[in-house]
């Protein structure tokens, strides 16, 4: 009896109780720790928005008839620049590839306020801390003639839309 | 009817009894006249009972703590309470944000004082908070036993920064929209989830109404329950640490053979009973409390009026400064112009200034590699010597290394605050 006692209290480090009961333990902690872990993943699926209820990333900006040769108008509330040269079109990003602060138009570029990052009249970086060059924007002719910028596709430097 | 009758219980008496009564079910001790009564007195109140019932008199030299812990818990204290009123009259948009600060200022009855308060607490709380650390540091405080209880105090630090950062975003005018762009694009350098952090702190891709609201729940629900749970056990592991770190000569030198004498019954002399058999368990098996010498005096009053004197002393602070000087309002946010320089709140501008020579080495490898360091540095420095000395020699590459971080940081700090100008150029304040 006693020693049927000692073998179930998990003494004997070779009986097959105490592996069993070792499993069990395991698997118990296993599955109450996953699940905690697997509660906490929820909450953060469940903060990070799925719809976001900003700006638009694609939109149009008007005709190119609105941005004669040689413009480079900065549309502050879409963080873009429509640059038109001659039958070229790009839009730039004017977000600073630094920390997020809005470029403003310097006489050889663009300058941020923020840290002191410039930029040449392409977007290249040319003094700061700016870590890439501005972004330029998929642009694009809607149907409707009307000029349509995708923020979410970023394309090479460069590339122009030909009108 | 010859018989003198025990006065008997009328409902009159009852009711002149009843404040007497209520009081005495509240407290169930007289204010202390002996010793007896103030250890009780320490047991028996929920506020008090915290406190241990005798305190080492090291613990009590104001130049040994400069009592920074407490200054820190009771800022926290008014800045819940002052939080919690602005509270009824904030609205957490857009829209409506700045306009009620202009309501707090023009016809909220003590609006302007009750901001000026949450405003100057929160920068005091983290110059306290920051000096209580210098503190524990620079007097070995953080060695065994007490490495866990500092990781937690680092913790905290973090916390108070970060509840800062959260409520800097609030009043939505320039100055907090612009130092939370900043920010959040510094959290989106981190290595492979700085990103996603980013995305999920302003809840799209730009600050607005979506940011706005995350740092508002943020600022006044999660980051304050987890700040208070820390609190907590912060408090509860000094107790369990041994009370505050003290030089190794503070406990006057008592032999073996005088502790086992302190605990073995004397012939048949029947011991008293021991009111403090609980506090002696906690360390050891020996009941040796009040039969050996040592340097501690009873919590009440000692322990308890310089507390009561901390916060007099740090709310009488945070009430003039509030008197004399307005939480600053800047314009309200205008998304196409940053303001120029753009500049963080002040205890931010050191890292604000890293990061305007390298993003990520700025804003994430450097803090994070400082961050880590004070985090590990009770298991990486391992020396026994030291504990409970401000400066002391056995600690000294410890000290010089920190020291060293410390200043570079405080550099870093007026060189942004003072000698930035326009497009983050260097000028010079005269």
């Amino acid at each position: 009896m006693a020693v049927n006692l000692k073998r179930s209290s998990g003494e004997d480090s070779d009986g097959g109780k105490t592996s069993r009961r070792k499993m069990l333990g395991w698997l118990t902690g296993a599955g109450l720790f996953g699940s905690a872990g697997l509660s906490a993943v929820s909450n953060f699926v469940f903060i990070k928005p799925r719809a976001t209820y900003g700006q638009p990333q694609r939109f149009s900006v008007g005709k190119p008839e609105d941005f004669p040769s040689g413009t480079r108008a900065i549309l502050a509330p879409r963080g873009i620049c429509i640059v038109r040269e001659g039958s070229k079109l790009a839009a730039i990003s004017i977000t600073c590839t630094h920390l997020g602060c809005t470029v403003g138009a310097a006489d050889t570029g663009f300058a941020c306020p923020c840290h002191g990052s410039r930029f040449d009249q392409d977007g290249n970086v040319t003094g700061g801390p700016a870590p890439r060059p501005l972004p330029w924007f998929q642009i694009t002719l809607a149907p409707n003639g009307e000029i349509e910028v995708d923020k979410d596709i970023e394309i090479a430097p460069g590339s122009y839309l030909t009108l | 009817m010859s018989r003198p009758t025990p006065p008997k219980a009328t409902f009159l008496t009852t009711l002149m009894d009843l404040p007497k009564n209520v009081w005495s079910s509240i407290f169930r001790n007289p204010l202390p006249s002996n010793d007896l009564e103030r250890s009780a007195t320490s047991f028996t109140n929920f506020f008090l009972h915290i406190h241990p019932v005798k305190v080492h008199k090291n613990s009590l030299r104001p130049t040994y703590t400069f009592g920074l812990g407490l200054i820190s818990f009771f800022l926290f204290l008014i800045l819940t309470v002052s939080g919690i009123l602005l509270m009824f009259y904030y609205v957490p948009s857009t829209q409506q944000a700045y306009d009620r600060m202009l309501d707090l200022r023009g016809s909220v009855a003590f609006g302007t004082l009750l901001r000026n308060m949450h405003r100057w607490s929160a920068h005091g709380m983290v110059a306290i908070v920051f000096l209580h650390l210098c503190r524990v540091f620079l007097t070995g405080s953080y060695k065994k036993p007490r490495e866990f209880n500092w990781v937690v105090g680092v913790i905290l630090f973090l916390l108070t920064l970060f509840m800062s950062f959260t409520g800097y975003l609030l009043p939505w005018d320039q100055l907090a929209f612009w130092a939370i762009t900043v920010g959040t694009a510094i959290a989106g350098y981190a290595p492979i989830i700085g990103k996603d952090i980013q995305f999920l702190l302003m809840g799209g891709t730009s600050v607005g109404q979506e940011a706005l609201l995350r740092f508002y729940v943020l600022h006044v629900a999660v980051l304050p329950a987890i700040l208070t749970l820390m609190i907590a056990i912060h408090f509860w592991r000094i107790r369990k640490d041994g009370g505050l770190s003290r030089p190794e000569d503070a406990d006057p030198k008592v032999s073996l053979e005088a502790m086992e004498n302190a605990v073995t019954p004397k012939g048949s002399v029947p011991e008293p009973k021991k009111l403090y058999g609980f506090q002696g368990l906690v360390r050891g098996p020996l009941t040796k409390v009040g039969q050996i010498p040592d340097n501690t005096v009873f919590s009440w009053p000692n322990l308890f009026l310089a507390e009561l004197f901390t916060f007099v002393v740090t709310l009488s602070a945070i009430l003039v400064l509030s008197l004399l000087f307005n939480a600053p309002l800047e314009e309200p946010v205008n998304a196409l112009h940053p303001p120029n320089p753009a500049k963080a709140p002040w205890y931010f501008l050191g890292l604000q200034e890293m990061v305007s020579y390298s993003a990520f080495w700025g804003g994430i490898g450097v803090p994070g590699i400082f961050v880590l360091l004070l985090l590990g540095t009770p298991y990486l420095d391992r020396g026994p010597k030291g504990v409970g000395k401000w400066f002391s020699r056995d600690r000294l590459l410890a000290n010089t290394i920190f020291i060293t971080f410390v200043v570079a940081n405080i550099i870093f700090v007026i060189i942004g605050t003072f000698f930035r100008g326009a497009n983050w150029a260097f000028v010079t304040p005269w």
